[in-house]
């Protein structure tokens, strides 16, 4: 193996050579500097794969053939080597990413940028302390000196503070190690740390200026406004050098001295991290300068790690996993945001909509994203699972709630702007180049974040089960993203239906699991089935589909908490994308991603609550919580009710699915939204009803059902869209289910599973056929449309019979979930819940009506007269859910019997008595059988009778008739479906107050001002840093000693 | 007496410091910087120091065989060495800042290079 001395002194020789080379040649210089760092890449890399793979002990190095104290010495240990490994790639990929602009500034530059390489590679491994300060120095001067890469005012003013900044903290470290120095009698970290200097109170202070020295080059927060300005102002090359590389450096510095300072320190640290952590990501909140957002983000991240790094105590044998994972990702992220943020050339984050001339950049901006919030499949993913669980096995919940408060932070912003580049108008930007050379780094990094996820899940136990073949697959489909849609169509409904074959026998036995199967991947066929409606390439959508299918299949197939976590992260991906496709969806696919990410926060604290009070992570674990019980089932309710819209979480629906196409829309509602209810589900059964708190919650969640059905309701009947009536009304629908479980009775459940089933075949043809009517004539107001039937007969019957079994009238299957439900309410003497029930099942009745009247009957519009019926690529997929509405509607017995029997181990009193077909409660009984043939035989009668009435009576054609006066200047006004119920209106109308929404956005208001005040502590001013940076240390100084 | 030379070292940081935080001029503050670098190896020197003892060096008047009771720590001695070349290297490159910083806005106020902010 090559030697590791080799590391530092390739560059140091190549640095002298390429200045000897002089001006004149750039290129060869070029050459050697990226051979020099390919070479130290190589060498660590292969000391890595050797500690990783054999025994290889560590290696010391000395210099100049003494031991010390008499010389320096340097070690080559794993760490070392995992450092130095992510440096040197850094490196290497960010000189390519820099190449031009180096070779602009001559071959000086390329020595400086070798320096800062070598300079952060004996940081890694040296042990002599003096030996740490010197290449501290080397790596701030050679940093200053790329600061100016890219020449300006902006990047000198910047280069100048971040000099007055390491001149300080480089002194301070300083003195500290001359006193360290001064009480241990040596240098070196070993010997020092033998000499265990900080029992004497002057040795403690020794550390302390070194440990401080340390943290103030991480940029804590508030001393590290020169740190935001080097990031906003030097080229982004060079930010994702800082980010990247030194950050890294300086953390395993920090690392490596905390054994000097001893456990003491720890909280310490730990605190200085957290604070960093929220205060840098709460600032983010108002910025709008890209690169200075990604520096907020930068240093929130380190943050993150350095508490990580301080509370080491608490996570025990996982420390290392969780750092590394935290660490990585940070790392690729952050170097494919800023590398790519010298792409696109866009200062304002508004205007990165420019991005998606590129789809890759999309690509590469979306992975960094999820990176860093630790979505799946990315290794911060497991470490942020890991990091959270092993905190509260350690009982630290307050540090819990710290680390997602401030993630959440992050996450507010960064979604923003992401939402910004995938919906903003990008016509009026600026056209840009993507070089080969600026695009290779990142695509690496991206590439890497991918597989890097992959190998961190082998090292999880819980995550061991997780499925990856659908992931593979929907890689597969990214990869073929250029072919029409139709292509894509096809293979991904193959795959999806391959993998029904596979996965469902593995739910024999499980009713439960199989219903949802039945609703999740049966809707994935028919969703993709409809989707052979659009032409072009649709670029993107089936991956994210694809996604958001295998999240829920994988939802299903969970065994342990972890693999619910995975599944669920992986799903709000999907619909992510999904719903933020429409094309006003910007602020409603952002809304949905913060319920969600906060959702998600509350359900990881439920379950590391669980873990906890359990020992393991089995789904059993669920039904055991003994910690903070109600909390615990609090959270996770709340986390599974953010996709059930319920009640004070529903603000993002009505929009996100009003906006939604045709397919998105049939995939968010009918499908997408029973996932919560699994959720729900699964809490439900594990907390059961014994327990005294139980009582309070059910309580709350009855009535949190009850409102949503009655809000749901009443907002849906005052729309003018259709599409957002159907959104409102899943609100309403979705209620009844909450209400339905939260009754907690057999006749409850089988009312609240009954419907999951039930909502998902009607809702899913009113999506399919109001959306494809809405796609087809251009717009969802119901205004706008009237007259359809003649054009859309088959469109017409599918959307009556759907509204016949939404509204609940016998014979269809709606009948018989009111039928339970009202059985259940009585049964279980809710009155007052019932009633609110109650009477939002009536107020359905009027949306409902203007619906099918709005758009079916009345005046045809004079430009819909070429209106053709619905493709068959709809029409197919509503009609099999019609013929499985009449099926369920003819023999309800088919699904509530077994629905009873799984019941039956949970509540085994107030069954349903069968006979035959006929069920009956203690209050009555009901035969959906011969409801529906004596109906059906009623119903022909009536219908023969009328058409014989009909055959005499005289056609009148559509303009047969006088318009008097003059023409209205608003005509949709007249419209009779304009403000249809405005009586209604005035009666009911203060429920549609946004008094929700306010709610939401007043809290999001306190936010961002908070952070707008407090962030002005940056004055821009150099010498306002220094005294930061001068009180910073004074004050924990104070505080410490 | 032995601790004069510490005393001193502390006092020069502090108006090191001072002119650091307090100076306007950026040419003022860069020798502010210069001060507190100063300081900070004087007690580097000060802190190896032991009472009547002489310089590190060998020659005539130290033999090798004596050294160890006749002379100062030598290693803060040699990192003095290093830490002035360091701070040579600094204050350079700082200067080499400021004039360029002076070329943008013909001004040395470090109050008017306030264009990155919040």
């Amino acid at each position: 193996m090559v030697a590791p001395i080799y590391i530092i002194t390739i560059p140091l020789g190549i640095a002298f050579l390429i200045g000897v080379l002089g001006k004149s040649n750039k290129n060869i210089g070029g050459m050697f500097m990226l051979i020099a760092l390919a070479c130290m890449s190589f060498v660590s890399a292969q000391w890595f794969i050797s500690f990783m793979t054999s025994t290889q002990s560590p290696v010391y190095i000395y210099t100049a053939g003494f031991k010390p104290p008499f010389s320096i010495n340097l070690l080559m240990g794993l760490n070392e080597a995992f450092f130095t490994l992510i440096i040197n790639i850094a490196t290497l990929l960010g000189a390519i990413y820099l190449y031009n602009n180096l070779k602009k500034q001559g071959t000086n530059a390329m020595s400086v940028f070798l320096g800062f390489a070598m300079a952060l590679n004996v940081m890694v491994m040296t042990r002599d302390i003096f030996n740490l300060y010197v290449f501290l120095e080397i790596a701030s001067v050679a940093t200053a000196g790329l600061i100016i890469l890219e020449q300006g005012l902006k990047s000198t003013s910047a280069g100048f503070k971040y000099m007055i900044a390491t001149g300080i903290i480089s002194s301070i470290l300083l003195i500290g190690i001359i006193f360290a120095y001064n009480y241990s009698g040596t240098l070196n970290i070993d010997g020092l740390i033998e000499a265990n200097i900080g029992i004497l109170k002057g040795g403690a202070i020794a550390i302390f200026l070194i440990l401080i020295a340390i943290v103030l080059e991480l940029k804590p927060f508030p001393a590290n406004g020169w740190a935001l300005d080097v990031y906003q102002g030097a080229d982004s090359g060079i930010g994702a050098m800082i980010s990247a590389a030194s950050a890294s450096a300086s953390l395993y510095v920090l690392y490596k001295l905390f054994a000097i300072a001893g456990e003491s320190w720890y909280p310490v640290i730990a605190v200085l991290g957290i604070i960093t952590f929220i205060a840098s990501n709460l600032f983010g909140l108002k910025q709008t300068n890209s690169k200075r957002l990604l520096g907020y983000s930068s240093i929130g991240q380190i943050g993150l790690l350095i508490t990580v790094l301080g509370l080491s105590p608490y996570l025990g044998d996982k420390f290392e996993f969780i750092a590394v994972t935290l660490l990585i990702s940070h790392y690729l992220a952050k170097a494919i945001l800023f590398w790519i943020s010298g792409i696109v050339k866009a200062e304002n984050i508004k205007n990165w909509s420019n991005l998606r001339k590129k789809p890759l950049l999309v690509a590469l901006f979306g992975t960094a994203v999820f990176l860093l919030l630790g979505f799946p499949p990315f290794p911060s993913f497991f470490g942020k699972w890991e990091l959270v669980m092993q905190l509260a096995n350690s009982g630290q919940f307050a540090w819990m709630t710290a680390i997602l408060v401030g993630s959440f932070f992050e996450g507010i912003y960064l979604f923003r702007w992401f939402g910004y580049t995938l919906k903003l108008d990008n016509k009026e930007l600026p056209e840009y180049k993507m070089k080969l050379n600026k695009i290779i780094p990142p695509a690496i990094f991206g590439v890497a974040a991918y597989i890097l996820g992959y190998y961190s899940g082998t090292f999880v136990d819980a995550a061991k089960g997780l499925d990856y073949i659908p992931l593979l697959f929907i890689a597969f489909i990214a990869l073929i993203n250029f072919l029409p849609a139709w292509v894509k169509n096809s293979i991904s409904l193959t795959g999806v239906i391959l993998y029904i074959a596979v996965i469902f026998p593995e739910f024999d036995g499980d009713l439960l699991r199989q219903i949802f199967a039945a609703i999740f991947l049966g809707g994935a066929v028919l969703a993709l089935f409809a989707g052979f409606y659009s032409k072009g390439k649709r670029s993107g959508f089936h991956v994210v589909t694809l996604a958001m299918f295998a999240g829920l299949a994988m939802l299903l197939k969970a065994d342990n908490l972890l693999e619910i976590f995975y599944a669920w992260e992986l799903m709000t991906i999907g619909s992510y994308f999904l719903l933020i496709r429409g094309k006003k969806s910007m602020p409603h696919g952002y809304s949905y991603m913060m319920f969600s990410l906060g959702g998600s926060y509350a359900l990881i604290f439920g379950f590391a609550l669980a873990f906890v009070s359990f020992g393991n992570l089995d789904l059993q674990s669920l039904s055991g919580i003994t910690i903070y019980p109600t909390l615990a089932y609090s959270l996770m309710l709340l986390g599974f009710m953010t996709k059930t819209a319920s009640f004070g979480l529903h603000i993002w629906l009505p929009g996100a699915h009003g906006e939604a196409v045709v397919d998105i829309h049939f995939m968010a509602s009918a499908i997408l939204l029973k996932a919560g209810v699994f959720g729900i589900i699964l809490v439900l059964l594990g907390m059961g009803t014994e327990a005294s708190y139980a009582k309070y919650i059910l309580y709350t969640l009855g009535w949190i059902g009850a409102i949503s059905a009655l809000i749901g309701n009443i907002a849906a009947s005052f729309q003018e869209s259709a599409k957002r009536l159907l959104a409102w009304s899943s609100i309403g629908q979705l209620g009844y289910i909450v209400f339905g479980l939260a009754l907690m009775s057999h006749l409850g459940w089988m009312a609240g599973i009954f419907y999951t089933a039930t909502h998902f075949l009607y809702k899913g043809v009113l999506f399919l056929t109001i959306g494809g009517i809405a796609l087809k004539l251009g717009t969802p107001y119901m205004y706008r449309m009237g007259g359809l039937i003649k054009k859309m007969p088959f469109s017409f019957i599918a959307v009556l019979i759907a509204i016949i079994t939404l509204s609940g009238i016998p014979p269809l299957v709606g009948f018989a979930g009111k039928w339970l439900f009202y059985n259940a309410i009585i049964s279980q003497g809710l009155y007052f819940q019932g009633i609110v029930v109650l009477f939002s099942g009536i107020v359905a009745f009027l949306y409902l009506f203007r619906l099918i009247y709005s758009v079916f009957l009345g005046q045809l519009k004079d430009e819909h007269r070429n209106v053709k019926e619905l493709p068959l690529c709809l029409l197919i997929p509503i009609y099999i859910l019609i013929i499985a509405i009449m099926i369920i509607s003819a023999r309800p017995d088919f699904i509530l019997k077994p629905i009873g029997n799984y019941l039956l181990a949970y509540f085994p009193s107030g069954a349903l008595n069968w006979n035959g077909t006929m069920a009956s409660t203690g209050l009555g009984y009901w035969d959906g059988y011969w409801v529906m043939i004596i109906v059906g035989v009623m119903f022909t009668l009536l219908f023969g009778w009328l058409l014989i009435l009909n055959s005499k009576s005289k056609k009148v054609k559509q303009f047969n008739m006088v318009y008097a006066g003059e023409k209205p200047f608003r005509p949709e006004t007249t419209h009779m479906s304009y403000n249809m119920f405005s009586g209604y209106n005035k009666a009911l109308g203060f429920f549609m107050m946004p008094g929700v929404t306010g709610f939401w956005n007043w809290m999001s208001d306190i936010l961002h001002d908070t952070a707008n005040y407090f962030r002005r502590i940056y004055s821009g001013n150099g010498q306002s840093y220094a005294i930061h940076i001068i009180a910073y240390i004074i004050i924990i100084y104070l505080i410490v000693f | 007496m032995e601790y004069i030379s510490l005393i001193t070292g502390f006092i020069m940081l502090m108006i090191g410091l001072w002119g650091i935080l307090s100076q306007k001029n950026i040419i003022k503050i860069i020798i502010g910087f210069t001060i507190f670098d100063t300081a900070i190896n004087i007690i580097i020197i000060s802190i190896g120091y032991i009472s009547g003892r002489t310089a590190p060096i060998l020659d005539k008047a130290v033999p090798v065989k004596d050294a160890v009771t006749k002379i100062v720590d030598p290693i803060p001695q040699a990192l003095v060495l290093t830490s002035i070349v360091i701070s040579l290297g600094v204050t350079a490159l700082m200067l080499a800042y400021a004039l360029k910083l002076h070329k943008y806005k013909n001004t040395l106020e470090i109050n008017k290079f306030k264009d990155l902010k919040w």
